[in-house]
């Protein structure tokens, strides 16, 4: 890809999508996000807020089979790959700003149990394996936030709430800054050719009205559009009906699916589904290579695993500094760490677990 | 059941696929007919991919990866099996009853998307010169019609399957940036040539070969392919609409980048090949085009797709000879005789049940074959393998199963004299002809190598594991048919295909020619020659004292060709029946002659062609 603004023209950059969220009408209010040094500060949060659900998601989903456990498999596999979208979008947003993208930082990766970075520290999240209790940890994740919810940058209780801060920053700054705040080098965006295989389209962010969609589709597919269930996708993009994953987990949590017709504050009731509540993995909750004698097999393999998934982080960093084709380097890497995991899964801990996974940050 | 459709089509592969997409998108509303299980036509994102996952798994689980391993053995509606094959002929022990001389080598697959399930996926387009093998070299027959015809349908066969590759890599004889135009691009970038290719191509690039006292050099170019790479830019094309106004199909220029088409269950997985190298017989995440993906792209409202329904009979008008419906046996049961008769009606009908199963109908219903054509000219590619050890490891199974070909004998004056072959350079190793790298461990545990030198000795030969393939141009032969015979009945009491069967001296001259082509290949390249034909191998063929094993291409292909006259053919250019105005016929059978290009991107292009004649004959 050489010439982004042709890119830029394209239809697919959704000039024509509804607005899904209500118009910001006061642009006054700012909130605590005063500067675009601060701006990107909070956008750097995004992409630390996005990856931070990634870890647990991906230990619930490698705890199961694909085959037994299809429904829930697939339901997991797809808000995971929603949540890299979106941790994308977010990185092409700040380089929208002028920023940079920082990913392959020491305390990029949280240290499980964690808060969600910035929240209101309501609840922890841990690395567990697949079960209802952590379903429950998941849909608080999820959870939408009231229609009149207010925007917060800080302490947020909902993640709708964190983006609402965000987005009405972005608007606000916009207007106020002469020649707006959209400087960052078009080159640096992360186009829908690289991306691909993960969860929705990729939206390039050269202006305001992209930044705004790429907000709406983060928003859209994490909570579900007005009080509604479905995601942005349906919406935006004529796709099929898919739901925002806060109803994904909650049709696994009460193994059924919802009807179209359902309401978003009532437990689904469509047709069932089979959830395999006992074929999981039992892998132990937080585990930690200090867990394990430095240089033992177990401690080695869980390295090799952290390895890769320092790697793995390495190439998005690339990508979203200026190397975006060097997201190409990632996908092996996705494989590798799937297959890393599952070993795991399957090395007794000694203590009556199995180990797992422990995403703890390493140096290449 | 007594509705009546605009459009009746038998079979659910991608030409009925393609054509039913086609007019249920221009607001005709069509019924189609498919053979196998209602479970494989499942087209919301959970049911198509429990099924398909399903076809997964029987992949894993089955110790022989044949074609058709992964999906239904329905006795209800039998597919060919590659499996079945055997040396001596006649036989009936398999779905094809087999009276030789030799037997038919290919299979097909009966199910929702066809054998477009387990197809490779390389799409070349046949060559300018392909179209004219009886004026030009006086072998076959002509085309009632020219590449130039055919080629904005090509366009779209290529827009719909999602051609990854490089138009300006395509040169070889008779083929240059001029088959496509200056501007022309294919959809997306053509997939990364791989590692062992790139190893081949070292000393095969340019090598001169020398064949009955003349010089040839050999190239290697980049394979165009159906499966999903990086859309390019430049790609102008949207996707095919029919233009009431003007009667015809057209591809409308767009600014939109290609959009790239993933698995049935789900948009965003299969959207890049990630080189799993199980293309045949099956692509885990659908990144390789099958006929279920245009099936989806229906507009759903306008087709009906009845399931578990084997046509067997059409029924004629005895005064206007058109067609009044289709009789098919609904089974309930795959593995069960109990059926319940019916009849499908439509203005206009279409079979599209493939090369095999087309004529098989017709000549069941005494139907279009004032000819005496059909089900003769029976033709495949006969693929000639040779194969050895590269002095180093070039790691086949890295990347999908062909992503460079040798173009060199695809055209010449040699092919007055013998048939003109394509060489894919495959990326699987021996696995075709000794089933490697199973046999390497089980003849390695034979000869006493366990542990530590069996791993040795597995990673010392399977990464040099080199194969290269000859797909030789079968030319038509009135005597290589289909028939029918009483004798020969599937569960449902419909007829199975008698064949009948030979590789002519154009043929096995064509072995010979290209085995030596091999020799010199192998010798530039330093590979050690392992390939062995048997006299006890099925299609082992002699010439001039020596031997040579062939086996099928999968190309299925001349069973009802199109022609300029009634009495030389069984369709007219339209590719409606000479004999029955309401009768179309799509598929590999139209092609009067096979080319050395996988047939099924021509035979795309073909369906494109017969859906705008279609359209315009429902206009009327």
């Amino acid at each position: 890809m050489t010439n982004p603004h042709l890119v830029h023209a394209r239809p697919n950059s959704l000039r024509t999508r509804h607005r899904l969220i209500a118009p910001l009408s006061d642009l006054h209010i700012c909130g605590s996000i005063k500067s675009v040094e601060s701006l990107r500060r909070h956008l750097q949060t995004a992409i630390e807020l996005e990856h931070s659900t990634i870890p647990p998601y991906l230990c619930a989903l490698y705890s199961i089979d694909a085959t037994t456990n299809a429904f829930a498999y697939q339901t997991i596999q797809s808000v995971v790959m929603e949540e890299m979208l979106h941790m994308i979008l977010a990185c092409n947003i700040l380089n929208a700003l002028g920023g940079r993208p920082s990913i392959d930082h020491p305390h990029f990766i949280p240290e499980y149990p964690t808060y969600l970075p910035h929240s209101n520290q309501a609840f922890k999240v841990p690395l567990e394996k697949f079960s209802k209790h952590t379903l429950h940890t998941f849909l608080k994740i999820e959870q939408p936030a009231p229609a009149a919810a207010p925007p917060e940058a800080n302490h947020y209780q909902t993640i709708g709430q964190f983006y609402k801060a965000l987005k009405h920053a972005i608007n606000y700054l916009d207007a106020v800054t002469p020649g707006g705040i959209f400087t960052g080098d078009p080159s640096r965006q992360v186009l829908p050719e690289h991306y691909y295989g993960g969860g929705g389209k990729l939206i390039a962010v050269y202006d305001l009205d992209d930044a705004n969609q790429a907000i709406d589709e983060i928003v859209g597919q994490g909570e579900g559009i007005d009080g509604t269930i479905f995601d942005t996708d349906s919406v935006m993009f004529g796709e099929e009906v898919e739901y925002a994953h806060y109803f994904k987990y909650n049709e696994i949590l009460h193994e059924r699916r919802y009807a179209p017709t359902d309401s978003a504050k009532l437990p689904p009731t469509g047709p069932a589904v089979a959830v395999n509540w006992q074929a999981v993995s039992d892998m132990q909750t937080n585990p930690k290579m200090a867990d394990f004698p430095v240089g033992s097999p177990t401690w080695q393999a869980m390295h090799e695993f952290n390895r890769t998934y320092m790697t793995l982080l390495r190439a998005l960093h690339d990508a979203c500094n200026g190397a975006p084709a060097s997201i190409a380097t990632a996908i092996p890497q996705m494989y590798a760490l799937k297959y890393q995991a599952l070993a795991l899964m399957q090395i007794p801990n000694g203590k009556g677990h199995m180990t797992g996974p422990s995403f703890e940050y390493i140096r290449l | 059941m007594s509705e009546i459709y605009d459009v009746v089509i038998v079979g659910s592969g991608i030409a009925g696929a393609v054509l039913a997409a086609t007019l249920t998108q221009a607001g005709k509303r069509v019924l189609m007919l498919e053979a196998g299980l209602t479970a494989g036509a499942a087209l919301t994102p959970q049911a198509a991919y429990e099924n398909y996952q399903h076809y997964v798994q029987n992949f894993y689980s089955k110790a022989n990866k044949a074609t058709n391993g992964p999906y239904p053995d329905i006795p209800d509606a039998p597919s060919p099996d590659v499996l079945e094959i055997q040396a001596k002929t006649p036989y009936d022990t398999g779905y094809l009853v087999q009276e030789g001389p030799l037997p038919f080598a290919s299979d097909c697959l009966r199910g929702p998307g066809g054998t477009t399930l387990h197809w490779l996926g390389n799409v070349p387009r046949m060559l300018p010169n392909d179209f004219k093998m009886h004026s030009l070299y006086g072998q076959g027959v002509d085309w009632p019609i020219s590449y130039e015809d055919l080629k904005p349908y090509y366009e779209m066969a290529e827009n719909e399957i999602g051609v990854s590759g490089s138009v300006s890599a395509q040169v070889g004889p008779d083929m240059n940036r001029t088959n496509y135009g200056a501007d022309y691009e294919f959809p997306m970038h053509e997939i990364p040539q791989s590692y062992q290719d790139q190893q081949w191509i070292k000393n095969t690039q340019g090598l001169k070969v020398w064949l009955k006292g003349k010089e040839y050099t050999i190239t290697c170019v980049s394979m165009p392919q159906g499966r999903n790479s990086v859309p390019n830019t430049a790609y102008t094309y949207g996707a095919v609409q029919w233009d009431a106004q003007a009667q015809k199909l057209v591809m409308p220029k767009t600014r939109v980048p290609y959009q790239v088409v993933g698995s049935v269950w789900d948009p965003y997985t299969g959207e890049r090949c990630e080189g799993n190298a199980s293309c045949v017989p099956i692509c885990p995440v659908q990144a390789k085009y099958n006929a279920l993906k245009t099936l989806k792209k229906c507009v759903q409202k306008n087709l009906s797709i009845r399931t578990q329904a084997v046509a067997s009979q059409l029924n004629i008008d005895a005064n206007s000879k058109e067609i009044t419906g289709i009789v098919y046996k609904k089974y309930a049961h795959p593995n069960s005789s109990e059926y319940t008769q019916e009849v499908a009606q439509g203005k206009i009908y279409v079979l599209a049940a493939s090369a095999l199963e087309n004529p098989k109908l017709l000549l069941a219903s005494n139907a279009a074959n004032s000819s005496d054509q059909v089900g003769r000219n029976l033709m495949d590619h006969l693929v000639m393998l040779t194969w050895g050890l590269f002095p180093e490891k070039i790691y086949p199974y890295r990347g999908p199963g062909c992503t460079t070909y040798i173009p060199s004998f695809r055209d010449g004056e040699f092919r007055r004299d013998f048939a003109a072959w394509i060489s894919p350079i495959d990326n699987w190793g021996w696995s075709w002809p000794t089933f490697a790298p199973g046999t390497d461990v089980s003849n390695a545990l034979a000869a006493n190598i366990f542990g530590e030198q069996l791993r040795t000795t597995i990673a010392d030969t399977v990464p040099r594991q080199a194969l290269l393939h000859f797909e030789c141009e079968q030319t038509p032969d009135p005597n290589n048919r289909i028939t029918i015979d009483e004798r020969y009945k599937d569960h449902l009491g419909n007829y199975r295909p008698v064949i009948h069967y030979d590789a002519t001296d154009y043929l096995r001259k064509s072995f010979a020619a290209a085995k030596e082509v091999s020799d010199q290949i192998f010798a530039a390249n330093g590979i050690e020659d392992h390939t062995v034909y048997n006299p006890t191998e099925a299609d082992y063929v002699t010439w001039h004292g020596r031997g040579y094993t062939f086996r099928g291409a999968g190309h299925i292909v001349g069973t009802h060709r199109m022609g300029d006259k009634p009495n030389n053919s069984v369709v007219n250019p339209q590719q409606r029946t000479w004999d029955h105005p309401n009768l179309y016929l799509i598929g590999c059978g139209n092609m009067p002659t096979l080319g050395t290009s996988n047939p099924t991107l021509t035979m795309v292009a073909l369906t494109y062609m017969a859906a705008e004649n279609i359209l315009k004959q429902l206009a009327e």
